[in-house]
């Protein structure tokens, strides 16, 4: 009986479409999507240049450089063997500004910068930039956070220490 | 003998709704893909606060090229270290990737930079320098030796523009860095 029935029912469709094997693609494409989705994270990117004309000085720095730059100096001290036993400090970076002492603290670390870099400011010289030579042991996660507390410091131009490449 | 009345319901459920989620989901999962980036594999970027949003003009050839340091595979080189988010200073275990190609080999790596630095060289008076940029985006477990074999080979090819990729912590990090 026709008024028995409720609205949408197939009898309101005389023409039923079979929907089924539609369903089971999307399923099949849904599980697909659902896999091989994953969450992109926010990427950015942190300016840096090469310096042309200044090579690598781990450790014994060519005074003429120090003149006109910030160079920050990276090298990793593996963890000793018997830490547990005589307290001894475990292994990390050991960070230092030039010929400054060695810093225990990202605040010493930007005093360090800052105050080299005042020195510079205070005589004309403002284009002056922090070249960062690290050893290859340094994980880049701590290169990548000295070069975050730079830019948070407004300083622009960082460079990588790389090989000497004269200036023709 | 009365007869027993027996009564057979179509229980048919109604699909239609479920067809609609089906393919809202779909859709979603359709756009959020990122099927065409072969460029950039997968890395865990080094956090850092101060980056800068990447923005390239879609439509536009790229004067920048990516340069990815990653991990191999856990299928391919079990590595303990890598597992648990330490620094893995195992150079065999990372490999140099430029559009889905392993350029880990130092020589083949400088042909490739040259080549790619050689249409970028502008300057006449320095013809040694191109203006090819470079986006290296390697990952925060790596040492940095291997960021520095990659950048003595960019400053052998002449290229000293060098972006370093890098991830902004969720905002919850956010907050908690700058409270404290």
């Amino acid at each position: 009986m026709a008024g028995s029935q409720n609205i949408g029912e197939s009898s309101d469709n005389p023409v039923a479409i079979n929907v089924t094997a539609m369903v089971d693609v999307i399923f099949c494409l849904c599980i697909f999507f659902m896999c091989s989705f994953h969450f992109k994270q926010l990427e950015g990117k942190i300016d840096t240049w090469l310096p042309k004309d200044r090579g690598i000085f781990q450790g014994a720095i060519n005074n003429d450089l120090v003149k006109d730059e910030v160079r920050v100096i990276m090298r990793w001290t593996p963890p000793a063997k018997d830490s547990q036993k005589n307290g001894r400090e475990a292994g990390g970076t050991v960070r230092k500004v030039a010929q400054n002492n060695p810093v225990g603290s990202d605040e010493e670390l930007v005093r360090d910068i800052l105050q080299i870099a005042d020195g510079y400011n205070r005589v004309g010289n403002t284009s002056w930039p922090l070249v960062i030579d690290a050893t290859a042991e340094v994980p880049w996660q701590d290169v990548v956070h000295v070069m975050d507390l730079c830019k948070r410091n407004k300083i622009e131009r960082i460079e990588f220490a790389a090989p000497s490449v004269p200036i023709q | 003998m009365a007869k027993k009345l027996q009564v057979q319901e179509d229980v048919s459920p109604n699909l239609i709704p479920m067809i609609d989620i089906m393919f809202l989901l779909l859709l979603f999962f359709m756009l959020g893909a990122d099927m065409g980036q072969r460029e950039l594999e997968e890395v865990m970027l080094p956090k850092a606060l101060a980056v800068k949003e990447d923005k390239e003009v879609k439509g536009q050839k790229s004067d920048r090229l990516t340069v990815n340091i990653y991990h191999r595979y856990e299928k391919e080189v079990p590595c303990q270290a890598f597992a648990n988010h330490e620094v893995c200073r195992d150079d065999k275990h990372w490999r140099v990737g430029i559009k889905g190609k392993d350029y880990t080999d130092s020589d083949k790596l400088l042909a490739m930079l040259k080549k790619e630095a050689d249409g970028f060289r502008t300057d006449p008076k320095n013809p040694k320098f191109s203006e090819r940029g470079l986006m290296i985006r390697a990952d925060a477990s790596a040492p940095y030796g291997l960021v520095q074999r990659l950048v003595n080979t960019c400053a052998k090819a002449g290229i000293y523009k060098v972006e370093c990729g890098a991830a902004r912590p969720p905002d919850k990090d956010l907050a908690d860095t700058k409270k404290g």
